[in-house]
């Protein structure tokens, strides 16, 4: 021990030149002693050097230590908490170069990932090292222990770090791995199939040569083996059902990390996005996120509800309910009294027949209570809201709130359509419910529908606000020239972040969505919203700044459906008839016939039974006739003082076209008798420059003012024809108009129509003295008679310009109108 | 494959197929719930996922995709390219949906053991 102490004393001077400040002052002194045989060195603290007592302490310490050491006995904690500070001790004993280079060696094999093998071999590599050390062999089991472990959870960590960067390209398959073989198996077993290879491999043990099998969710009717040799895969599969050992493919290298690369697409669905259901009656249908269950994969969605409330109370009667095929409920938002009242009827029976047998009080409680509709009020504990429930239905505010799986619902690439957001809203969400609907509706709008050219501005970022014109369009962002100045010439914008741009009074066609094809001028602008006046229907919509294009395009809409035009009088299913005074794209809005209260009814195609040709006459207040095309002036009613060209007569009742009038684009509906023919004989300038102008009016627009120069020098005999043989609402200038027969018998044949009669058109053909009757369709005209009536052309063209050509003809007219008049139809 | 240590422990084998497999959220590793309640998982047995139903709750999930059972962990391709090398033998996913939550990754952190959270697309 003396001797001990002296070598001690003798190194410490060794020691100030040792950087271990950090060591602990025992670690250090244990750290020497362990080696026994180079004391050369001796690492030392501070405190260890200044203080002798201490030192004695700290080497009695030691040497129990030693002893211990030396007695083999576990040293514990003691020695584990040195064993690194031991550790480099070894190694700077024995030899500093040797060591470090053993040091950078552990530390570049651990950046390269190899098998646990290798770690064997590296103890291997240092176990010379360690055996010079003879006297202490526990201690070198310990050490190798120790080193172990280190290694091992060291590796861990810096496998870790390196994972995310390093790995893909540090693993990618090498023709030193084992193969992936795709196998065909049946379908929808596949990943019963992975497991029971597993099982497989478990209890044959080391029999079974393959290394993995794989399961890919979407592809059906294959799984992948991971193996060495083909052979193996065989020998794996065999005598299993349902793999068919017959297919098995290798996958080439190049594909193999495709095989395993699987898209995470995120499955949660949060509260308030939009959905679409894909099965039961709600199919199609829009809802909206309630509440999501990720345990059990449920949602709760609010939707529209489509109850049929006399179907639930046969049902509830038990009656039997013929179950309709194909019969889907309107949605409509339910109402709780409805339901309510439905069963009223039902209660107030029962109780009536009760009444008539008295029963026992309770008896007639249960009765009724029975064969109502049970609207239970239920409060909804999470939330707190509380419900209308309805045979197990939960309702609140209209909206059926209903529980559906996750399978069940679509929830990617829903886009509401601004319709359906509409109606959501309607059950009177406050303005928040407007902010989300309209921003997720902003957020799945189709992208790509920029085009170079559109003026757009710039709504989110920076940038906001920053107005500029498309020059091109790509992927996901859009080039655009800014007005400002100051600014490089074209910035690249994510198209997430643009919104065409619109001003007011821009004139701009819908190119998409509910009402695709109509053309309007822009009114305001609301953020993404535009408000649009139509140009034929003279309407505002609000369309979304995406649908829209800036165009000059005027466009007409739809003036016909099959057989039905603008503005005629037809009849309809039950027996009531009406003037058609819109054309939507499936149905017609019908003015009624009902004189005094007008009532318009939206109509389909197949609801009209004919169009009405019938000429009749009429007489007015002051037993004056009227026929179509008299101008008469409204007298009694709530019409008072309006007057117009007659358009229809039909029992008594006038349809009247007051161009100032502003309900149902200008037309009333009168009885005879409560008007008054303005200008008996018709021989009213006004009255004919206005039918005159109308008739020409529907012509092409822009050939209008050509047409007038023509009109004139055929216009002695054509007008007058005009007058005459107009049937309900038809014509439109066809009559009088110069035609050529191209079809039929007179192909070839010029003509002049004399009257139009529905389909048919009775032509005065040039080169016989024949008025014969052809199809419409057979003749060619000069003027285009599709293009519909153009109100605003008619507004816009007062009667004055044309008036003078038309002077001249007013002496024809009154005679031969006469003669018109009374020609049989 | 009792090759060498680490072959004797393999994980168990799902029972089932059907709402009740899930998959642990660190080492992707695909039981039934109640597997998972019995025995916890036997390559994250920190989690102590035997004591405690909510346990199992946060640390898996059944939202996944595609089913691998690896056989032999360090020699498969398949199994290092998915860094799921160093696990035991099973039946694991190759991709899970959500990330672990924040109390359990500190777990993870405190154990020293790596955790890598799933790539979103």
């Amino acid at each position: 021990m003396a001797r001990r102490r002296d070598d001690y004393a003798e190194e410490e001077d060794d020691v100030d030149y040792e950087d271990y400040d950090g060591v602990d002052g025992e670690d250090g002194e244990a750290d020497d002693d362990y080696d026994g045989s180079g004391k050369t060195k001796r690492k030392r603290s501070r405190s260890e050097l200044i203080d002798d007592y201490a030192e004695e302490d700290d080497d009695d310490e030691e040497e129990d230590e030693d002893d211990e050491d030396y007695g083999g006995a576990a040293g514990g904690g003691k020695r584990r908490r040195k064993a690194a500070s031991q550790f480099f001790d070894d190694e700077a004993l024995v030899d500093d170069d040797d060591d470090e280079l053993e040091d950078d060696e552990d530390r570049e094999e651990d950046f390269i990932v190899d098998d646990i093998r290798d770690e064997d071999d590296r103890r291997i590599h240092r176990r010379p090292l360690l055996p010079r050390e003879d006297e202490r062999e526990e201690d070198v089991e310990e050490i190798e222990r120790r080193i172990q472990e280190r290694y091992s959870k060291s590796l861990h960590v810096e496998y870790d770090e390196e994972a995310t960067d390093v790995e893909q390209q540090a693993l990618l398959p090498s023709i030193r791995d084992s193969k992936l073989w795709m196998v065909k198996c049946a379908i929808g077993r596949e990943r019963e199939i992975a497991v029971s290879l597993m099982q497989k491999c478990i209890d044959k043990g080391s029999e079974l040569r393959i290394r993995s099998a794989i399961a890919i969710d979407h592809l059906k009717n294959y799984i992948y083996i991971e193996a060495d040799k083909e052979a193996h895969v065989k020998q794996a599969i065999k005598g299993m059902r349902s793999i068919y050992p017959g297919r098995i493919m290798l996958v080439p290298i190049k594909e193999m990390t495709d095989v395993l690369s699987a898209e995470s697409k995120s499955l949660d669905i949060s509260r308030d996005t939009w959905v679409r259901v894909k099965i039961g009656t709600y199919n199609g249908d829009l809802a909206k996120v309630v509440d999501v269950d990720n345990v059990r994969q449920r949602v709760t969605v609010k939707v529209i509800p489509r109850i049929d409330l006399q179907a639930l109370a046969n049902k509830l009667e038990g009656r039997e309910v013929p179950k309709k095929k194909g019969f889907k409920p309107p949605a409509r938002f339910m109402s709780i009294n409805e339901a309510r009242y439905s069963c009223y009827k039902i209660f107030l029976f029962v109780s009536f027949i009760l009444t008539c047998f008295p029963p026992k009080v309770d008896f007639f409680i249960y009765l009724t209570r029975d064969l109502s509709i049970r609207v239970e009020t239920k409060r909804d504990p999470s939330s707190g809201d509380s419900f209308y429930k309805i045979e197990g239905m939960m309702f609140k505010d209209g909206f059926l709130y209903k529980n559906f799986s996750l399978k069940s619902l679509r929830t990617q690439n829903v886009k509401p359509t601004f319709d359906e957001l509409e109606k959501f809203r309607q059950s009177g969400e406050t303005g928040d419910g407007d902010m989300s609907c309209l921003s997720t509706l902003v957020a799945n709008r189709k992208k790509g529908h920029f085009m170079k050219g559109d003026r757009v501005v710039v709504v989110k970022g920076d940038l906001q606000n920053l107005r500029g014109w498309v020059e091109k369009v790509e992927e996901d962002s859009v080039h655009i020239k800014p007005n400002e100045k100051g600014l490089p010439k074209t910035l690249a914008i994510s198209d997430k972040d643009l919104c065409k741009y619109f001003r007011t009074g821009n004139h701009v066609k819908v190119v998409s969505g509910a009402s695709e094809g109509a053309t309007g001028m822009v009114v305001s602008v609301e953020g993404h919203m535009v408000n649009i006046v139509s140009d034929t229907t003279k309407e505002l919509s609000r369309v979304f700044a995406d649908n829209i294009v800036e165009s000059s395009e005027i466009t007409s809409g739809v003036t016909r459906i099959g057989d039905y035009e603008l503005h005629d009088l037809v009849l309809l299913e039950d027996n009531s008839f009406g003037l058609i005074i819109r054309v939507l794209s499936d149905a017609f809005q019908v003015l009624k016939g009902v004189p005094e209260c007008p009532e318009v009814a939206l109509v389909m195609l197949r609801d009209i039974k004919q169009k009405i040709f019938m000429k009749i006459f009429a007489t007015d207040q002051y037993k004056n006739t009227v026929s179509v095309k008299d101008v008469v002036k409204i007298l009694e009613g709530p019409f008072r003082g309006k007057q117009g060209p007659v358009e229809h007569i039909y029992k008594g009742v006038l349809f009247i076209h007051d161009r100032h009038h502003l309900e149902h684009t200008g037309f009333i509906c009168v009885t005879s008798k409560s008007c008054m023919v303005v200008g008996g004989s018709r021989s009213n300038g006004d009255r004919d420059g206005n039918t005159l102008i109308s008739r020409f009016a529907h012509l092409r627009t822009p050939s209008c003012a050509t047409q007038y120069p023509m009109r004139p020098p055929r216009g002695g005999p054509g007008p007058i024809n005009n007058f005459g043989g107009r049937n309900g609402g038809g014509g439109r200038g066809l009559v009088g108009a110069a035609v050529k027969i191209r079809v039929g018998h007179y192909k070839g044949s010029k003509g002049r129509v004399v009257e139009v009669k529905g389909s048919t058109v009775r032509v005065e053909l040039e080169s016989q003295m024949k008025v014969v009757t052809v199809e419409r369709s057979y003749i060619s005209d000069n003027v285009n008679v599709s293009t519909p009536f153009r109100e605003t052309s008619r507004y816009g063209m007062g009667s004055e310009t044309p008036m003078p050509p038309r002077t001249p003809l007013h002496p024809c007219m009154t005679p031969l109108r006469d003669s018109m008049v009374s020609s049989p139809v | 494959m009792a090759n060498h240590g680490g072959g004797a422990a393999v994980a168990q084998i799902p029972t089932s197929f059907g709402h009740e497999l899930r998959a642990c959220l660190r080492c992707r590793l695909v039981k039934t719930y109640d597997q998972f309640r019995e025995s916890g998982c036997e390559n994250c047995p920190f989690f102590q996922m035997e004591d405690d139903h909510e346990r199992v709750v946060e640390s898996t999930t059944p939202n996944f995709t595609g089913i691998i059972s690896v056989m032999d962990p360090t020699r498969s391709w398949a199994a290092r390219w998915l860094r799921i090398g160093k696990f035991v033998p099973g039946c694991y996913t190759l991709a899970v949906s959500e990330a672990l939550p924040n109390d359990l990754q500190n777990i993870c952190e405190e154990e020293r053991v790596p955790y890598v959270p799933p790539k979103r697309v």
